[in-house]
């Protein structure tokens, strides 16, 4: 890698942030349209399935032909697509309403730090270990600099995710608190309980690969126990297991079903954010998605083989030779990652919610042994090796 | 300074006497009329009924008959040709599905327990459309209540229904109050009922029958009726500082501030035209602006 | 330093799941209801005042806005009380289709309930499934009378019009398709652990307490006692059909879960019978074109999707309206058993009893 310029390297920064957000921007949107196609099939909806384009233009004119013809309109991708925008557009455009007796400030912050607790995980999340492309040399300022697939290479980016993650729960409890009113209250002490208590099999059960990675830097250990180097073939198991704990309390961090408690509708209106209009809201929602990403990006790295092809460090048996399966790819990354986001729509079409004293239940009888015992037989593996 | 206000002393009300007055000289829409009869069922008045009107028939018969022989005398004397002799009336006989129940006497062996059983406090007893009915004097309704609850041969565990009926045109009591009573085990029904005046408490049946609590509160909301040793008295349907009992017989119908005229009917729109004449003599514009 | 304050909340009268505009005070310590105080009234119209106004055949319109998810249900109350106060004797044909259409409304009414009680505990698919079928039925509604919701399907003294031609087939189209998707909500609920976890020992109120209060219908029969009013006290063409009265001995909001299913079984079955053993003849009795009561009152009551649904008339000689109308609804009366149900238990629970009472407010405060 050539020495950079300070100059150098703040463009080079800030381009990969600018990618990153960029990348962020367009997945949550396609990952709500998403929602609503998946959770749409599954659930016989009409909106997210039929509804599509108006009658004007070429998309009109197709779609006509089709209804003609007693069909459903064959742009089948874009069916539910107005619905998709007419959703983000309600968002920007809704008037922001702030109660008159909430703390104004406290109220404006809280979305804020939610948005920035998800969006700064992502500085230390590497999506290919490597250069992605090299600018070509004519490029003014970067040229010939290498784009790579991370923003930064931190060696102690774990502690940094999981420390910045946690950050995200005060902006649920401060906007909670400063609505200053019953039902958001109520969703914000759910969530403090219940955010504290998944964090602690969380971590426990993100400790197994870093026991049997010996490293705490995401890149590192993403291409560790990807390939399984330095490792033993029996840690494939603890991985597993981890691999089930972990997602398990990632639903619960990021409060989708079956622990969506904070903002139960049913029970507590809309939870945390009873109160929040517009884009205050648009905000959470963002972050709360953007979480689900996260969650998603570390699943993927740590316990589903990362870049390369086979998970659970399973790809020692493809050596390095074969062509495509055996290098490491976006591709694989990102497959897992839009993987593990499918299962999340799948379970919540699926599954109901967890009462709140059954939730600390699970939490605290079930997940905290679990992960203790397997935190324990991972680094006996580890020993023994 | 202004002058304090002297508190005005409400014109005295014609009709009715209860104990809410309504001021129907504010809203002459507001007037009801109020029943002439008391469709209170029961078997004596329907056998004093049917007695009254044999006798009525009996006596029209007569008439007739008297009417035909003076007519007949009166004929003969001036020689015309004598009238047709009357035809006793027979009553009409309707080709049709219906068979009015009439009030019976009271065969089934629970009514008969009950009276053995509460004696003289039975004020009657009959069946009617299938229906048993046992009316019960006031003061002994909870006694009444705890037997058909208690008693091994009659069992009335639950009480499905209470609600009562105003009657204002009666002269010694203001409304019915019925129990209607089910028996799960032996699939029976029973209405228990009693009559009581105005003003007065009946006890209540919460601590027999703890589902009549939000009955009796309907009843009180809704007739005014209120109950004696009932833990929650209040109002459950209506808000606490309405006026006035909604199903009692001198509740009018149309409310406050109800519009006079009734839009839907005004076919021609003679009276929408009044109303906006009348608008704009006050100064308002009801009509739409119209573009040019 | 530290002191322990109990919060009040209002659970309505806008709140997503109490389903309409019943309003519940609730006394919180923490999430655990320390005091549960339901208050109703906010949807008061005056049914029974407006029913001594109107004629015998007008009233009947009125009880299709009472319990709005059964209302032919209310129809037949109605139907049948008035016909019990003039002593009309019903064609056998027009009793086979009141009681098929009843069943395809408690049908109705059942999936509605199993959709927002899922959606209150958090399952949302199930909502869509049952919607579907509901959809398929309130068709037939709306070919049997016109209309979907607001049906006044019947008359008294019988229908106003036989079955459209058609109507049979496309009913046995339903019977065939029915128990298939029945199967579908079973496979995402029943055995579900999530589902288990957040009925089982929920909101239990036993026999006895159910019989004092009055209450009636399926909570009454997960209690364990199996009154049924269509085999209790039969009327319609009920005791003619061969059904059973599921019952659960558990008292719980899985066990009123079950009986409700199992009853949607039973309904299937009398539609079936229905439809097989439909007698030719009249649809309608011979009955005068201006009813006159005389004096009378009849406590008429049937077995509705909610429970027992009774009409209390009083009669006037010469009247063209009921002297006096009382309708003894179902909700109203179940409604008691709240308190009872979730005093001393976690608000969430709130929500699955409210939806386990399977409560319209329309027909509460009537």
């Amino acid at each position: 890698m050539p020495t950079m310029t300070l100059t150098q390297t703040l463009v080079m920064g800030l381009i990969q942030i600018v990618a990153v957000l960029v990348l962020i921007f367009v997945m949550v949107p396609l990952l709500t349209f998403a929602e609503r196609k998946v959770i749409g099939y599954v659930q016989v909806r009409l909106g997210a399935t039929r509804t599509a384009g108006g009658h004007r233009g070429l998309t009109g004119a197709l779609n006509r032909g089709m209804w003609a013809m007693g069909k459903v309109p064959v742009l089948s991708i874009l069916r539910g697509l107005p619905v998709f925008i007419a959703d983000i557009l309600k968002l920007i455009l809704k008037e922001d309403i702030i109660p008159e007796k909430a703390d104004r400030a406290v109220f404006t912050l809280a979305p804020i730090l939610s948005v920035m607790a998800a969006f700064g995980v992502f500085s230390a999340i590497a999506f290919y270990p490597g250069v992605l492309f090299t600018f070509p040399a004519g490029f003014p300022i970067v040229g010939g600099l290498p784009f790579m697939g991370f923003i930064s290479d931190v060696n102690v980016s774990l502690l940094y995710i999981i420390g910045l993650a946690s950050v995200g729960v005060y902006g649920i409890v401060l906007g909670a608190w400063a609505s200053n009113s019953k039902y958001p209250l109520l969703g914000g002490l759910r969530s403090a309980a219940q955010i504290v208590s998944y964090e602690v099999p969380l971590t426990l059960s993100l400790l197994v690969p870093v026991v049997l990675s010996g490293s705490l830097n995401f890149r590192e250990m993403s291409l560790r126990l990807g390939t399984g180097e330095g490792m033993s073939w029996l840690a494939t198991f603890p991985l597993m297991a981890g691999f089930l704990i972990y997602t398990t309390c990632g639903f619960a961090e990021t409060n989708r079903t079956p622990f969506d408690l904070p903002e139960a509708e049913n029970e507590l209106v809309a939870g945390f954010h009873t109160e929040y209009s517009g884009m205050k809201f648009g905000f959470f929602y963002l972050a709360e998605y953007t979480n689900m990403i996260v969650v998603s990006t570390f699943a993927s790295g740590f316990f589903l083989g990362g870049y390369h092809f086979l998970p659970f460090g399973l790809q020692r048996f493809i050596p390095a030779t074969v062509p495509f399966f055996g290098q490491p790819s976006l591709i694989f990354f990102f497959g897992k990652v839009f993987f593990i986001l499918f299962t999340y729509l799948w379970v919540r079409a699926t599954l109901p919610r967890y009462r709140y004293d059954q939730l600390m239940d699970v939490g605290w009888k079930y997940l905290i042994p679990l992960t203790l015992v397997n935190l324990f037989v991972a680094a006996m593996i580890r020993f023994a090796y | 300074m202004s002058e304090p206000i002297e508190p005005q002393t409400p014109a005295e009300p014609e009709v009715p006497t209860g104990p809410y007055v309504y001021d129907y000289a504010a809203s002459p829409q507001r007037q009801v009329v109020l029943p002439k009869t008391v469709p209170l069922p029961s078997l004596k008045t329907y056998r004093a009924e049917v007695v009254a009107q044999q006798a009525a028939d009996e006596a029209k018969w007569q008439k007739m008959q008297a009417d035909y022989e003076t007519a007949k005398a009166k004929a003969e004397a001036e020689g015309k040709e004598a009238p047709k002799p009357p035809v006793k009336p027979v009553p009409r006989k309707d080709d049709n599905d219906m068979k009015t129940p009439w009030p019976q006497e009271a065969k089934a062996p629970d009514l008969l327990r009950l009276q053995e059983l509460l004696g003289d406090k039975v004020e009657e007893v009959f069946e009617q459309a299938g229906e048993l009915t046992c009316q019960v004097r006031k003061e002994a309704l909870h006694e009444a209540l705890r037997l058909c609850r208690d008693d091994a041969s009659l069992k009335y565990e639950m009480l499905a229904d209470q609600t009562g009926t105003h009657y204002p045109a009666a002269k010694d009591f203001a409304f019915s109050l019925v129990y209607q009573l089910t028996s799960i085990s032996r699939r029976k029904r029973l209405r228990v009922r009693i009559l009581v005046p105005e003003g007065f408490e009946p006890e209540s049946a919460c601590s027999l029958y703890p589902g009549a609590n939000w009955m009796e509160r309907e009843t009180y909301d809704m007739l005014g009726i209120r109950f004696k040793d009932h833990p929650d008295m209040t109002r459950i349907l209506c808000p606490e500082d309405w006026e006035g009992y909604p199903l009692r017989k001198e509740y009018p119908t149309v409310g406050w501030g109800q519009r006079d005229i009734d839009l839907r009917e005004d076919r021609g729109g003679v009276l929408m035209r009044i109303a906006m004449e009348k608008a704009g003599q006050m100064g308002i514009n009801l009509k739409q602006p119209q573009a040019d | 330093m530290f002191k322990n304050e109990e919060m009040e909340i209002n659970l309505g009268p806008q709140h997503p799941s109490t389903h309409g505009v019943l309003r519940v005070k609730l006394r919180l310590d923490g999430e655990t209801v320390v005091k549960c105080t339901p208050i109703i009234g906010y949807l008061h119209r005056g049914v029974e005042k407006i029913c001594e106004n109107k004629t015998f055949f007008q009233g009947q319109v009125w009880t299709d806005r009472m319990d709005y998810v059964a209302a032919i249900s209310n129809n037949l109350g109605w139907a049948e009380g008035v016909e019990k106060l003039f002593g009309i004797e019903v064609p056998r044909r027009a009793r086979y289709i009141r009681t098929m259409l009843t069943e395809m409304n408690r049908l109705a009414s059942h999936l509605l309930w199993l959709a927002t009680h899922a959606l209150d505990i958090g399952a949302m698919t199930v909502f869509l499934y049952t919607f579907r079928e509901r959809e398929y039925l309130l068709d037939l509604f709306e070919a049997f009378c016109g209309a979907r919701l607001t049906t006044t399907a019947f008359r008294i003294g019988g229908l106003r019009e036989d079955l459209p031609p058609g109507f049979i087939k496309q009913a046995q189209a339903f019977q065939d398709i029915f128990l298939d998707c029945m199967e579908e909500y079973e496979t995402l609920l029943s055995e579900n652990r999530i589902w288990k976890k957040r009925t089982v020992g929920v909101a239990k109120i036993n026999a006895e307490d159910c019989i004092a209060l009055g209450i009636t219908g399926p909570v009454l029969r997960a209690a364990g006692v199996p009154y049924d009013i269509r085999k209790a006290f039969p009327s319609a063409a009920y005791a003619e059909m061969d059904f059973e009265i599921p019952t659960r001995p558990e008292a719980d909001t899985y066990a009123r879960y079950l009986v409700r299913l199992a009853e949607m079984r039973q309904s299937h079955r009398i539609i079936q019978q229905c439809i097989d053993g439909l007698p030719e003849g009249p649809v309608m009795a011979k009955i005068p074109k201006i009813l006159k009561s005389e004096v009378n009152e009849v406590y008429h009551s049937i077995e509705a999707p909610k429970g027992e649904l009774g009409y209390y008339f009083v009669g006037e000689k010469g009247g063209t309206t009921p002297y006096r109308m009382h309708v003894r609804a179902p909700s109203f009366v179940n409604m008691q058993a709240l308190s009872k149900m979730v005093e001393g238990r976690l608000l969430a629970d709130v929500i699955a009893a409210i939806g386990t009472l399977d409560v319209v407010l329309g027909e509460i405060d009537r």
